[in-house]
Formats: C-alpha cells, sequence, structure tokens
C-alpha cells in the first residue's frame, strides 16, 4: 500500500522571504523520494506543507488526490512524519509514547498492542520500552520517532534529515531500514547528505532557493557524473543566473 | 474523536503533573486559602467576643447583642471567598503560560499537529485538562467555607452557589490564559497577559464617580467581582453563569484561531 503525492504550484511566503516558488512536483507509488539542496532551499518547508503543519500561501499538495489544504485530516492519516532532530514528549517511556501516538491516530485495543509491539521488534527498542525518552541517545530517538511515523501502516512516509546527528554506524542502520519501505510505502525525506540520497533514492530532486532545479534517477546517477557533481553544477547555475537578475 | 480527546487528554493531564509547577501551585494556593480563611475566623471570633462581651457580665450570652449585619455571611464567608477568587487569579497563569508555549519552544507541536486531530480536538483536550486542574483546586479549597456551613445558619445552598461561582470564574480566567499561551512563544509573556487582562477587568467602582450613570452601568457589567459577587452571596443568576461562559469561549475561539493562523503563517 503506497500512496502517490502531486505538488501542484506550491508557493510559500514568510513575511518578505519566499521559501518555496511554483513549486511542482509528482512522486509514484512505491517511491524513495530524496528532496536535496542548500540550507533554506525549501525543503522542509514543502514537507511541513505536505504533513500538514503548515499551509501554503497558494498551491496545493495532494495525497492519493487528497487535497492537504482542504482535507488535512484525511491527508495526515495516510502519512507518517518524522521531523528533523526528533521532538518527542521527553517524559513519557518509549511504550507510553508509541501507546500516546497510536491512539491519536485512532488506534484502540488488540490492534494498537500488537502497531506498538511490531514497532518495538522492528526498530529494536525492546531493551528501551521502558525508558524515559528524555534520556535516550540520539540514535534511539530517532528510531522511536520512526516507530511513531509507521504504527498505523501509513501509505506514505515524509521524513526530515533522518540521519542528522547520528554516527556512521546508525547512519548505514537507519538508510537500510529506510530503503527497505520502499516499494510497500511512498517515501519522500529531504536530506544534506548526498551520498544518502544517492544510497537510498530511486529519484532525487534538487532544490534552490525556494525552486524546483531538476529532477534526477538513480540510474542517471550512477551512470553520469553524480549527484556531488550535479548538486555543485546546478547551484552554481542557479547563483549565476540570480546575479545576472 | 472521543478516543483521541481522550488520550490527548491524558496525555496533558501526564505533563502537567510531571512538572513541579502543578504541585506548587495546588499547594500555595490551598495554604493561602487556609491561612486566610483563619485570618477571617480570628477576626470574626473577636468582633463576637467584643459584641458578647459588653452584656457578659450581667446576664451572660446574649445572641441579641449583635448587630445583625455581623453574621458569618458577611464576615466569613465572603471575604474569604473573595480572597479565594483572588488567589486563583494570582496563580492560575503560573500553569496557563505554559500549556501552548511548551509545546512550541520544544518543538513537539510539530509532532502534535501532523496527527489526524483537529483544531478544535487539541484545544478542547488542552483546555479541559486546565479546567480539570482547577476543579481540583477549588474542590481542595472547599474544606474551609464547608465548615462554616455546617457551623452556622447558611444552608449548603451557600455552597454550591459559591462553587459554581469559583469555578466558573476559574475556568474563564484559565481559558483566558491559555488564549495567550497559544499567542506568544514566551512563557514569561503569556503569563504577565494572562494577570494584566483579569487584574484590568476586576472591578471599576474606583472610576464610577468620574464617569456618567449609563458608562458606569455599563462598567459594573464588565467588571469580573460584580458578576462573582452575586455568587458568593448564594446567589445564582443566569446573566453571571452567561458572563463567565462567554469569557471561556472566548479563550477557546482565541486559542483555535491562534492555532489555525500559525499554521498558515
Amino acid at each position: 500500500m503506497s500512496a502517490k503525492v502531486e505538488a501542484k504550484a506550491v508557493h510559500k511566503r514568510f513575511g518578505e522571504h519566499v521559501a518555496l516558488r511554483d513549486f511542482t512536483l509528482e512522486v509514484e507509488p512505491g517511491e524513495v523520494f530524496g528532496l536535496i539542496g542548500p540550507n533554506g532551499a525549501g525543503k522542509t518547508t514543502f514537507l511541513r506543507i505536505l504533513a500538514g503543519y503548515r499551509l501554503p500561501t497558494s498551491g496545493d499538495v495532494r495525497v492519493d488526490g487528497v487535497s492537504v489544504v482542504h482535507e488535512r485530516t484525511r491527508v495526515q492519516e495516510r502519512l507518517g512524519y518524522v521531523c528533523e532532530q526528533p521532538k518527542l514528549y521527553a517524559d513519557h517511556t518509549v511504550l507510553a509514547f508509541l501507546r500516546l501516538m497510536g491512539r491519536l491516530r485512532g488506534l484502540s485495543g488488540g490492534r494498537l498492542a500488537q502497531a506498538v509491539e511490531r514497532g518495538v521488534e522492528r526498530f529494536a527498542l525492546g531493551e528501551v520500552r521502558s525508558r524515559r525518552i528524555g534520556v535516550l541517545s540520539k540514535g534511539f530517538r530517532q528510531r522511536v520517532s520512526l516507530a511513531q511515523a509507521l504504527l498505523h501502516d501509513p501509505p506514505l512516509l515524509v521524513i526530515d534529515e533522518p540521519t542528522v546527528g547520528l554516527d556512521p554506524r546508525q547512519q548505514l542502520e537507519l538508510r537500510g531500514i529506510i530503503r527497505s519501505f520502499g516499494g510497500d510505502h511512498t517515501v519522500l525525506l529531504c536530506t544534506h547528505q548526498l551520498s544518502e540520497a544517492e544510497a537510498i533514492c530511486n529519484r532525487v530532486a534538487l532544490l534552490e532557493r525556494g525552486e524546483l532545479v531538476r529532477v534526477t534517477t538513480a540510474e542517471q546517477i550512477r551512470s553520469g557524473p553524480g549527484l556531488e557533481e550535479l548538486f555543485l553544477d546546478s547551484t552554481l547555475q542557479a547563483a549565476t543566473g540570480e546575479e545576472s537578475r | 474523536m472521543t478516543l483521541r480527546l481522550a488520550a490527548l487528554f491524558a496525555k496533558e493531564l501526564r505533563s502537567l503533573f510531571a512538572s513541579p509547577i502543578a504541585y506548587v501551585v495546588l499547594t500555595a494556593y490551598v495554604a493561602l486559602s487556609g491561612v486566610y480563611f483563619f485570618q477571617h475566623l480570628l477576626n470574626y471570633n473577636r468582633l463576637l467576643f467584643v459584641f458578647q462581651g459588653e452584656k457578659l457580665g450581667s446576664s451572660g450570652f446574649d445572641s441579641g447583642t449583635i448587630p445583625l449585619q455581623v453574621n458569618s455571611l458577611n464576615e466569613l464567608f465572603i471575604p474569604a471567598a473573595n480572597d479565594f477568587s483572588l488567589f486563583l487569579l494570582a496563580v492560575l497563569p503560573l500553569v496557563t503560560m505554559r500549556v501552548f508555549c511548551e509545546e512550541r519552544t520544544q518543538g513537539t507541536d510539530e509532532l502534535l499537529l501532523t496527527t489526524p486531530l483537529r483544531t478544535w480536538e487539541v484545544v478542547l483536550a488542552k483546555h479541559a485538562t486546565t479546567y480539570f486542574f482547577v476543579m481540583i483546586m477549588i474542590a481542595a479549597s472547599a474544606i474551609y467555607p464547608a465548615i462554616v456551613v455546617t457551623r452556622s445558619q447558611l444552608g449548603l445552598e451557600h455552597l454550591l452557589a459559591l462553587y459554581l461561582g469559583q469555578l466558573s470564574y476559574g475556568v474563564a480566567i484559565a481559558a483566558i490564559g491559555l488564549a495567550c499561551s497559544s499567542l506568544t512563544h514566551s512563557q514569561l509573556v503569556a503569563a504577565m497577559i494572562a494577570y494584566a487582562i483579569p487584574f484590568a477587568l476586576l472591578d471599576f467602582a474606583w472610576l464610577e464617580p468620574q464617569l456618567s450613570e449609563s458608562a458606569a452601568a455599563l462598567l459594573r457589567e464588565v467588571a469580573l467581582l460584580g458578576h462573582l459577587q452575586s455568587f458568593t452571596r448564594g446567589v445564582i443568576e443566569l446573566r453571571h453563569i452567561v458572563y463567565f461562559a462567554g469569557g471561556t469561549l472566548l479563550g477557546l475561539v482565541v486559542s483555535m484561531a491562534s492555532l489555525e493562523l500559525a499554521r498558515a503563517r
């Protein structure tokens, strides 16, 4: 069960600053799709709009045809969201937190217990299940964050900077987990790490100053000049274009 | 929907009692209420002795010597209830200031607002938790007026009226405080506004001599204390209940609008 994501002419303005400019994108069901770009490119803003945390100034994002602007909660039922630097309820134990998030997503009784148990197993949280989230390492908190996002088995998983701050071993582990979601779920993630996008994603979109610069496939990246070169080339072109304007 | 609301209510309750503020506020309120109640009780006893003492020498105890206006309602019940309402006003912003602000400053609002909860559900759960805490506070202080009721001619209806008033008033103050918390990132700013609004609306008696009769009458309708005192005297009137319910509704609406605006910003 995976979802299709369509963003149409999304524009987001914060005061004078334009975070997203006429942003249009399609993500096919089952894809692991990456958004890359320098700081302030609009990656996180787009994910927040998709997750219903922010509204676009204009334009719309649809998940399986359901508009996030007009039917936010219906879209939110279909997605799991992992925000940058996992912001979780530190005073809850892992189990209490997962139960809470399951209930907030409408799970109860046996379904809730099963979903929590599955999450604990899937993300190897058994040894910390009774510990308070506030005392967990960053790696464990990231796993808890992923576990909560997948409790209701959503067709779409949205992840903002999944491996930031993790050690190399944790990064590898987490990349493997995210890659394994592809096919059954659509995964949309944003990252600063080009190697990560290259390793995990089927397709990658490059954003620069709120605009979509290019979309490239994994095959193109592997057979071509590589993501790093594409990134530098595109950002350089964008900067030159900006100067000549 | 009910399940989600109940889950969020439980989470809010857990967060509230995980912080020392709830215990400090509850203890401070009950202790202050007790101390001031005891002070009014001593004053009332002193008055009784003064009036009775005039006749004690000749014919012993004679309640007929005590002026009618010196009674447990005027000397104990009303002043104690007024103090309780001021203490509520003094401590409640310390509870309400964190409710929305903390979620924002810790970034957990991003987690909460990306679950399929409607804005009104989030707001209602947060408000309901705080109202529940107000109920606990008020119930904890009920022992003092209950003593007056059992030891005097005042009926149970007086106690019920007083507590209906305190509850309506406390909930309205909490709702305004929560609205303030939803409007800002700073807990200090939220608390300051939550103090300023009810204190500004407390009483306009000092201003009335400078105003026309119609303006003074209008201000009397706006003043918090005027509406509360009716309950304290054992009178339950619909217009006073509507006044406090209106304040509560305003707090709820502002909180909801504030969350929606934050989403659109």
